[in-house]
């Protein structure tokens, strides 16, 4: 999609991407599933897990509970990730955008950022599950949790700007702007664990986690699998939105 | 880029009679922020208001703290309470800011003058930033006299002014490119709002953290002083530039 020879390649519904998005939604989902389910069942246990009662293990109490719940790590993560990812194509079909001011990829970006919402919700969502079992409390103004709070409301943000313009090209134009602007915040979200270190944020990629090597295989597996789930969403999406388009556009035809 | 001879667009023409010479981006610069200064001293609505309102903002921290004066410590909040302060003054000025240029024309008037879009974009930031460092240089004497009089600072207090100065910077910057969107939008006034806080939130915080360490002051001072000020400081490098880039797109949609 990135050939800006003399015409721009625009995006379009149809074609071998929507032919494959049902398929890769629905291996998307078995493999984000089987992943997940497996950590439970073969996966071999974090260092130390088969302990009764409460140990200490790495200056770290760690008692059965944790390192059960600690599984939700492989939804956590992969979604947090989905979620980043997502508002860098918003941020690239922003710049596109205003490169060649086609409104198509306005239309990719608004339904990016859309993916990007539900993915974003998914991880405060799983996140507050884990917050309230693990920490006992609902919410915690650590650096990491408030960077992707404020994501949160910039996203939301975005969406209430464009309800806001009624001139389309404006809309597209300011919307544009807000979504560049808004990806800064992405890489600090990112990097927070590593800038601030918070004991409850581990730094996850890195070269000496101590990870087990099946317990990364399945960490992999959940995370391709929920890529492929954004991936097909964001297909799917488009390809409705693009449809409506078109119906709109045929009408106009029609009446004139 | 064509300029028109002597075509600075406004009643103070900058420095030459003669009508051959072309401005430079920086003449048009110093033209623009002439015309906001001029029209801010003849007739004083931004510093007016922004000054009542940030007082008002100073009786409200009053009441609430009221109950709760004698048992803790005002020092830990103090630097909270100014950046609230200053974060709800900057959106009552960044609103106004644009509201009459926006009434009377003169946007499209400005927009006429053949020059580089993002010199409107220095321009205004740069005006912004004077009034509210005017309005924080009213205001930090006053929040001194009511909330830290009882108590004592730490004789680092002073260094408040470098965290003030960096957070002022980025809020001018980026509040000016959120105000010249939402200026074009339904509700505009609850949408500056709705943008520009999560977007500072980094900077707010970096500052927070500075101003409350030079208050508190003691030991490690320093060691949370510095990398927060990095901190504001990078971010605001990153978000000015980027407007700066973005502020041509935004002003001409």
């Amino acid at each position: 999609m990135s050939n800006t020879k003399k015409a721009v390649k625009l995006p379009e519904a149809g074609g071998i991407f929507d032919k494959i998005a049902p398929i890769a939604l629905l291996t998307g989902a078995l493999l984000a599933t089987l992943g997940f389910i497996l950590t439970f069942t073969i996966a071999s246990l974090v260092p130390g897990a088969a302990v009764n009662g409460v140990e200490l293990i790495g200056d770290q109490m760690v008692s059965n509970k944790l390192l059960l719940s600690q599984n939700i790590f492989y939804f956590h993560v992969p979604v947090a990730i989905a979620s980043m990812l997502a508002l860098g194509f918003t941020a690239y079909y922003g710049i596109r955008f205003l490169m060649t001011k086609e409104a198509r990829f306005d239309t990719c970006a608004k339904v990016v950022t859309e993916v990007a919402l539900v993915f974003i919700i998914c991880t405060m969502a799983s996140g507050e599950l884990w917050t309230r079992f693990e920490w006992g409390v609902w919410w915690a103004w650590e650096p990491r949790l408030t960077t992707y709070l404020i994501l949160m409301l910039l996203v939301i943000g975005y969406f209430i700007l464009r309800n806001a313009i009624d001139d389309p090209e404006r809309r597209a134009s300011y919307a544009a702007v807000f979504g560049i602007i808004t990806f800064v915040d992405v890489p600090i979200c990112f990097m927070i664990t590593r800038m601030i270190p918070s004991s409850v944020h581990p730094v996850v990629f890195r070269t000496d986690s101590g990870m087990p090597p099946d317990r990364l295989v399945l960490f992999l597996i959940c995370f391709f699998g929920m890529l492929l789930i954004a991936f097909a969403l964001y297909r799917l999406r488009f390809r409705q939105v693009r449809l409506a388009e078109r119906v709109a556009a045929l009408k106009e035809q029609l009446d004139d | 880029m064509a300029n028109l001879p002597g075509a600075t667009g406004s009643t103070n023409a900058v420095s030459t009679t003669s009508a051959q010479v072309r401005p430079t981006g920086f003449h048009h610069y110093l033209t623009l922020l002439k015309k906001d200064l001029t029209q801010e001293f003849r007739t004083k609505e931004m510093l007016t208001s922004m000054g009542i309102y940030s007082l008002l903002v100073l009786i409200v921290f009053g009441a609430a703290l009221a109950q709760t004066a004698s048992s803790f410590d005002i020092l830990q909040m103090g630097g909270g309470l100014l950046w609230v302060l200053i974060v709800f003054t900057s959106l009552l000025g960044l609103n106004r800011s644009f509201s009459h240029e926006k009434e009377n024309g003169c946007l499209e008037g400005v927009l006429l003058i053949p020059l580089d879009r993002s010199v409107i974009f220095l321009a205004k930031a740069s005006s912004n930033l004077l009034f509210l460092l005017a309005v924080e240089i009213m205001v930090i004497p006053l929040f001194y006299f009511f909330f830290l009089t009882t108590t004592t600072p730490a004789e680092t207090f002073w260094m408040i002014v470098f965290p003030l100065l960096v957070g002022t910077i980025g809020v001018a910057g980026i509040g000016t490119l959120l105000s010249t969107i939402t200026i074009n939008t339904r509700g505009k006034d609850v949408m500056l709002a709705v943008l520009f806080i999560p977007l500072i939130y980094p900077l707010l915080y970096a500052c927070v953290s500075a101003t409350t360490a030079v208050i508190v002051g003691g030991e490690w001072t320093m060691d949370v002083y510095l990398p927060a000020l990095a901190l504001a400081g990078g971010y605001d490098v990153i978000m000015i530039l980027l407007s700066w880039v973005l502020y041509d797109f935004v002003i001409s949609a």
